[in-house]
């Protein structure tokens, strides 16, 4: 009896202190153990780093040191470009561990969700090396979570060709003194208004042959692309397999993110009209802010576009309900006859395709202007940083690490991949595209480069410090390698030929700028203020509002109904404080219009 | 000290305390510590700035909840929606209870097993996995639809999770379909307990196969379903949100937003923190006032309260 009695005492005192133990853990706790864990699983590897030393060596011949030099590091890297959580693998992730001995482990808010942020960010430390939006990267600051890297940077000898741009990011952020504490993201050592691109983000882009075969009409306005899609899918109603194809298929999963209110497919598409959304307002091309709920605004004009387009049956009906990845799916199998991104192009132009003219290509429309943003010389927005919480060990490697980042070995592996696979070098020293499906295919990487799929391993941080457009010292050429010129030569093709000989142009920005229907956008530096918690929740009631009523109006019966349903929204959104957020936003956006006409002028 | 444990009495007492800490513990670890978190409803918060005093704002977003005409009718869309599903699921929980008297009387075994089986293994598939089957089952070019067409009944693909009609019948029978089973177990067991003589000294007075069914066993099982009933009710307002998260949609989500979905779009889309959790402490002082109404009803209907 006394030994059950014991026993339940001893049991009860066990549990009490595991549960005590299960929930002690102050933030410092769980960092040393994250260390120690990550310190494991680096020595572990460390081996294996060892046995491939001899390649290693080879290849990183102009970096210095060799990796075996430096102790094993993991880094960890906030990034919310990621579409991929976990550490960096694959060829890539051997590309960084023979050179810098670091295993990068990316935390991906893409991935996890945004409470990843908010959690990361109360404990005081987000990571070692950050990639945040530039409201989260002002806030980071303002909190002390971001290390002032001023010392150091201009020592590096790539970040600091970019110090113009670095300068007048940092010297926007309140109350500076001269800090440096982020490096923008995908700068472009161009001009700000200058646009070095040959296609633009959104245009109407459409199957050649099936233009051909409609007898390349000119397209007056939005009636008549919707009468030509009409035709074509008349014509073709089902892919060469046999499932039903459409004009268009939508996806709403994108709705909302990066700061659009309003539903994605939209949004974008509002530039063919030289307007652009800028959270609930619109640019006009004459430079004057209207509410995004404004009838004569692009945003009504482009959802009206999408109503008459499935008045007319042209509209996939798993449109309201399906993923970006199901619309994708249907791009790659030839189901989708318009489409609105240049880099959905991806997904089916292959160099196949261009021979045999199946490919998409951009068709003007008469009454359309395009807006664009010009070369990213100040950036895309998107900043990088490093956590306030690194030791100075870790930190020297860090730095060490963004140089290279940004250099041109960094920028090639980065943009154009790994010699002899995915490129050449040509006697003249330029570079030629091989295996070109390689991302789109997973091709299997040589053993050398550690094996396994291009594509698994290929630099999952998604985010650059030089633009694809930079010039490559080395080659005196652009990174991106649809600019290099074997590759013109290349896809030379009898479809392009027949483009250029119908719109009198080489490139789609060459026609738009030929017929002056293209309105660059300066890129420019600007902080702009952080939203108040009061408007961050308008702003995401009301984006809820506008989504919800723009999907139940694409599918509205008539035009009555459609403006009926725009009048309720209009109404509830009132309601729901739209009135501030647009004030809000107009004096948040009045900042960076100023900048950019200051930056026009100065042209 | 000494004297309080020389104290047998009271020391045996401490002891038999020291048995319950563990769970001490525990309702204070995860039901009284994260009611800190309401603070939160009353701050300005944004992360990552920490909550300080001139972030105080009071009742504000408890003001701003039902600030105007459209926001009420929001917060009262969502009230509607939640009760309605619930409401729903209440009115029909005799379901598995039948479900399970009916199978019991299935004399086939093997046959009984593999209804059981299959009706209870969906209960262990996720809500993101059940709509992916519905999606791939209902969209345009789905098994429903392909068929439908093929035959000749539909003229054109018909678009079942977009269309808001019928939804609170249609997310009931997606909960049944998924839970019936398993609520079945609990009755199966309870049935089973059930004194072998009672339905054998029926029998023998000739009472027929629907006679022993309603004079006994069910009966018999229904003070299982009334325990599980009031279990139900002190959920009523928290209907979880994972269903209607993966089938809601722009066309049904009037219908479908309930408590903790609306609390869960508002906090994660974009930084509505401090009002979600406004919303989410409506949510108890609602909860509080139905259990006592509940409760008050109970004791003028059966003569004593459940708490």
């Amino acid at each position: 009896m006394k030994s059950k009695k014991l026993l339940a005492l001893i049991c009860a005192t066990a549990m009490t202190a595991g549960l005590l133990a299960g929930c002690g853990s102050s933030p410092a706790a769980g960092s040393d153990s994250g260390d120690s864990a990550s310190a494991q699983g680096s020595a572990s590897t460390e081996a294996s780093a060892g046995q491939e030393e001899g390649n290693a060596e080879g290849d990183s011949s102009n970096q210095g040191g060799t990796a075996s030099d430096k102790e094993a590091m993991t880094l960890e890297v906030f990034d919310v470009a990621a579409n991929y959580q976990g550490v960096q693998s694959g060829w890539f992730g051997k590309v960084v561990k023979d050179r810098f001995n670091i295993e990068l482990n990316i935390l991906a808010p893409q991935v996890a969700g945004d409470a990843l942020y908010q959690t990361r960010s109360q404990t005081g430390n987000l990571g070692d090396i950050l990639i945040l939006e530039p409201a989260q990267f002002q806030d980071c600051v303002k909190v002390g979570m971001v290390k002032d890297i001023g010392g150091e940077i201009w020592n590096s000898e790539n970040l600091s060709g970019y110090r113009t741009q670095i300068e007048s990011l940092n010297n926007g952020l309140e109350g500076n003194n001269g800090e440096i504490y982020g490096i923008p993201c995908e700068m472009l050592n161009t001009s700000p208004t200058d646009l070095t691109a040959e296609t633009i983000y959104s245009s109407p882009l459409l199957r050649w042959d099936l233009y051909k075969e409609m007898g390349m009409p000119d397209i007056e306005d939005l009636d008549g692309l919707l009468d030509t899609l009409e035709q074509m899918q008349k014509a073709h109603p089902t892919n060469e397999a046999g499932d039903p194809a459409y004009a268009l298929s939508l996806w709403p999963d994108w709705d909302g993110g990066d700061n659009m209110l309003g539903i994605a497919n939209v949004v974008q598409i509002t530039t063919w009209y030289g307007e652009k959304i800028k959270e609930s307002l619109i640019l006009q091309p004459d430079n004057t802010f209207i509410p995004l709920t404004d009838k004569s605004g692009a945003y009504y004009k482009m959802l009206k576009f999408l109503n008459d387009a499935y008045l007319r049956g042209l509209v996939d009906p798993d449109s309201f309900d399906q993923t970006w990845s199901d619309a994708q799916a249907k791009i790659s199998n030839g189901q989708v006859y318009l489409m609105w991104y240049n880099w959905s192009c991806g997904f089916w132009n292959s160099q196949a395709r261009l021979e045999d003219g199946t490919a998409f290509r951009f068709v003007p429309v008469k009454d359309q202007t395009y807006y664009a943003d010009a070369d990213s010389y100040y950036g895309t927005g998107r900043v990088w940083a490093v956590g306030s919480q690194v030791d100075d060990a870790k930190y020297e490697r860090i730095m060490e690490f963004l140089d290279w980042y940004a250099s041109p070995e960094g920028l090639m592996f980065q943009h154009d991949g790994i010699e002899d696979f995915t490129y050449v070098k040509q006697d003249d020293g330029t570079l030629k595209r091989i295996n070109d499906t390689a991302l789109m295919d997973n091709l299997p990487v040589p053993e050398e480069w550690g094996g396994g799929g291009y594509n698994d391993g290929n630099n999952q941080l998604n985010q650059w410090i030089g633009a694809a457009s930079n010039m490559n010292p080395l080659t005196g050429e652009p990174y991106n390698g649809t600019m290099w010129k074997s590759y013109k030569e290349a896809t030379m093709t009898e479809m392009k030929e027949e483009w250029t000989e119908r719109f009198g142009a080489e490139n789609d920005v060459e026609y738009m700028k030929n017929n002056k229907v293209l309105l660059a956008s300066p890129n420019v530096s600007v902080a702009l203020p952080a939203n108040t918690p009061d408007i961050d929740t308008t702003r995401n009631l009301c984006n809820t509002e506008v989504c919800d009523a723009s999907w139940r109006m694409i599918k509205a019966k008539d035009d009555a109904e459609f403006d009926q349903m725009w009048d309720e929204m209009t109404k509830t959104l009132d309601g729901l404080g739209f009135q501030e957020l647009m004030a809000s936003d107009t004096a948040k956006f009045t900042i960076e219009l100023e900048a950019k006409l200051e930056a026009a002028k100065a042209e | 000290m000494k004297k309080f444990f020389s104290d047998k009495k009271k020391a045996r007492g401490f002891k038999e305390f020291l048995y319950i800490t563990p769970f001490l513990v525990l309702v204070l670890v995860f039901s009284y510590y994260p009611l800190y978190g309401w603070v939160y409803a009353f701050f300005d918060y944004r992360p990552p700035f920490p909550l300080t005093k001139e972030t105080f704002v009071g009742l504000k977003w408890f003001q701003t909840m039902v600030g105007n005409e459209v926001r009420i009718k929001q917060l009262l869309m969502v009230l509607r929606n939640t009760f309605a599903m619930s409401g729903i699921n209440l009115l029909f929980s005799w379901f598995p209870m039948i479900f399970a008297v009916f199978l019991n009387e299935i004399k086939c075994t093997p046959f009984k097993k593999v209804v059981q089986t299959v009706t209870t293994l969906p209960n262990f598939i996720s809500w993101v996995l059940v709509y992916s089957i519905a999606y791939s089952v209902f969209n345009s070019t789905g098994v429903v639809n392909s068929i439908g067409m093929s035959l000749g009944l539909i003229e054109e693909p018909v678009m079942f999770l977009q269309s808001p009609d019928h939804i609170w019948f249609k997310m009931w029978l997606w909960n049944t379909w998924k839970n019936a089973g398993w609520a079945a177990i609990m009755y199966i067991a309870a049935i089973s307990g059930i004194d072998e003589e009672l339905i054998e000294a029926a029998k023998v007075d000739g009472a027929s196969r629907m006679q022993t069914i309603w004079y006994i066993t069910i009966p018999s099982i229904l003070p299982t379903y009334f325990v599980l009933v009031m279990l139900n009710l002190a959920n009523f307002l928290s209907n979880g949100m994972e269903q209607f998260y993966v089938f809601q949609n722009a066309f049904n989500k009037e219908s479908i937003q309930v408590l903790d979905l609306y609390v869960y779009n508002l906090a994660m889309g974009n930084g509505g923190y401090s009002l979600s959790t406004a919303i989410s402490i409506f949510k108890s002082i609602v909860s509080v006032v139905l259990l006592c109404a509940t409760n008050k009803a109970s004791k003028l209907i059966r003569g004593e309260g459940f708490i």
